[in-house]
């Protein structure tokens, strides 16, 4: 089993977010970065589907240069390698453009099995990059994986999504995409021996000059915020103005009939 | 040709229009231009049409085909790609449904769209082009999302950020043929289990009660349950509860877990850490009961309850069902 996995970096869930001057972008200088945790998933997936059935894992990603480190994890965790395309524009890049540069690069040694990635980057809020990559390989995909099991022959995985309202198992061939949820594995930490020899595995870096954007029906420009398809316009920090109504220093039964008379008269929700 | 918005409808497991259509198509009248259309796909699903009018689409369109019967992303994708290409509408929608977050970003791709995710605004730019408003970086911001040109533009909407509001139309139902190759679907769907639970769907709920790590234990959940049914509420619980084993992952509201935007939010021994909200933040009025003066949800809710949540719990269940004998 060669299975890939798309991994990004994403600031830590307890970052604090500021809004530039620009009012569209936010200031990353003092933010820690940590692997996309819905990715963590897909890297834990790939190192046991490579235990149980032998094989390999590659991690891809695409980002500025501090995407290293995320790789850097993954290695430690047990992948074998990883390539990193590399470019400070790629950030301004719609799914689309980013899918496209990463398939070509999973397309031309093309003997892959599965290709695993989070359900969605916990920055931006979206998971479309691993779909739009399936599209462009032509191959089936399956979002919002909670289980999933390689068959005997390995030229199926059966998988199960949450759906609204209930749950549903499919059976796709192989090669696959798939995207994971949490509940799919309980991602390790990486040991010390792993990481001191996640130090030496092979990193491949693709440069801008590298992309042979001709044959992906792409131009350079088109990494860039240029090349999207919308751009954010304005960035704000929600303040959503909270009644902060205490209800404290009372006997439960006055705080409830409290509470429910506010519910009802002031908030009119009940 | 052109100028149309259309709304792809979201069905239930047992073939029902779900609500967030009806919000989407709603919203969609009253902020963006052109004509709105419904869109079906599905086997046997020309009978919603009429549904879609109810809530003001002028126009439906119908793939209806037995290949759509089991969803698949790749026969839902391909149904609607082949419809855009055809009729070429300016905007798509759909709504933010584990359907939509699948077969839209592959029907994206195919036709070149850009898409955003998880709309809470729907609006247009000086110049007409789709404009949306989303969440980033886990709810702590939110972004004005503009798009380039409308090729189509295509978006998902947040179920319950909008509401639903019938405006009566006669719509002109269109039924389209599209070829889909058998063997171009290669899911093969094995089996569909169906929640027992008779509760709403947390990512649809008008009401929600939450549990956190204050519950103690899995067998003080039905506290939680029964408030929650008294009320017409859904069940949910915070990362800590879902972690110590309380309660199913699948109840879990926060950014690893469901994003939640009800009337009311009761959260029940919730801390309210940063990623709790990221999941809940936008919720209309947030109730905390807690016995920690000093918990943080306690500074971002709307009415907070200090106390033990084991004596409070089972008086405001009694008190809701009283008001609501009361009618």
């Amino acid at each position: 089993m060669k299975t890939y996995v798309i991994v990004r970096q994403t600031p830590d869930t307890e970052a604090k977010i500021k809004v530039n001057g620009d009012g569209r972008s936010i200031n990353s200088e003092s933010i820690k970065w940590i692997v996309n945790p819905y990715d963590e998933f897909a890297i834990e997936e790939a190192i046991r589907i490579k235990e149980n059935h032998g094989g390999e894992v590659i991690l891809i990603t695409m980002g500025p240069a501090r995407n290293l480190a995320a790789l850097r994890t993954g290695l430690a965790m047990g992948a074998d390698s990883a390539i990193h395309i590399k470019d400070e524009s790629f950030a301004s890049a719609d799914p689309y453009a980013i899918a496209k540069v990463i398939a070509q690069e999973i397309k031309n040694p093309g003997d892959y099995d599965l290709i695993l990635t989070g359900k969605k980057m916990i920055d931006e809020e979206t998971g479309q990059v691993g779909i739009h990559v399936a599209e462009d390989l032509g191959i089936p995909q399956g979002a919002v994986v909670t289980k999933l099991d390689i068959s005997d022959d390995r030229k199926s995985v059966r998988v199960q999504k949450e759906i609204e309202g209930g749950q549903v198992i499919v059976d796709l061939p192989l090669p696959a995409l798939l995207t994971c949820e949490r509940g799919l594995n309980e991602p390790r930490y990486a040991s010390l021996p792993g990481i001191m020899k996640a130090k030496k595995k092979p990193v491949k870096v693709i440069e801008t000059g590298d992309i042979d954007f001709s044959s992906i029906g792409l131009s350079a420009e088109q990494l860039g915020e240029g090349g999207s398809r919308y751009a954010v316009t304005k960035l704000e920090v929600p303040e959503i103005k909270r009644r902060l109504h205490m209800i404290e220093g009372m006997e439960v039964s006055d705080a409830v009939k409290e509470l429910v008379t506010a519910l009802r008269e002031e908030a009119k929700v009940i | 040709m052109g100028n149309e918005t259309w709304v792809v409808a979201d069905l239930t497991i047992d073939g029902k229009v779900r609500k967030v259509t009806l919000e989407a198509i709603s919203e969609a009248r009253k902020k963006l231009q052109g004509t709105l259309c419904g869109v079906l796909l599905g086997s046997g699903v020309s009978a919603l049409a009429p549904e879609l009018g109810r809530y003001g689409a002028e126009k439906v369109y119908v793939v209806d085909s037995e290949i759509l019967g089991d969803y698949s992303s790749e026969g839902y994708s391909t149904a609607l790609s082949e419809l855009i290409k055809k009729h070429s509408p300016d905007i798509v929608l759909a709504g933010n449904t584990s359907q939509g977050q699948d077969y839209f970003p592959r029907t994206a791709a195919r036709v070149g769209a850009g898409l955003a995710l998880d709309a809470i605004d729907l609006g247009l730019s000086d110049s007409g082009r789709l404009t949306v408003k989303r969440y980033m970086y886990s709810g702590k911001s939110i972004a004005t999302v503009e798009f380039l040109d409308n090729s189509p533009a295509m978006a998902t909407v947040r179920p319950n950020a909008f509401k639903p509001e019938e405006d009566p139309k006669t719509p002109e139902v269109l039924s389209e043929s599209v070829d889909i190759p058998a063997d171009c679907i290669w899911t093969k769907v094995v089996e569909v289990k169906r929640k027992e639970s008779t509760r709403p769907e947390l990512t649809e709920a008008d009401r929600i009660v939450s549990g956190g790590r204050g519950m103690a234990s899995s067998e003080n959940f039905p506290l939680i349950f029964e408030l929650a049914d008294t009320i017409g509420a859904a069940a949910g619980a915070s990362r800590a509860a879902v972690d110590a084993g309380f309660v199913p992952y699948e109840m879990q509201v926060g950014q690893t877990g469901k994003v939640v935007s009800p009337s009311i939010y009761i959260a029940i021994g919730i801390s309210g850490s940063v990623q709790h909200f990221a999941g809940m933040g936008s919720s209309k009025v947030i109730v905390a009961i807690n016995k920690d003066p000093d918990a943080p949800i306690f500074s971002k809710c709307d009415y907070g309850i200090v106390g033990d949540l084991f004596k409070v719990v089972p008086v405001l269940t009694k008190e809701f069902k009283n008001l609501l004998a009361q009618g």
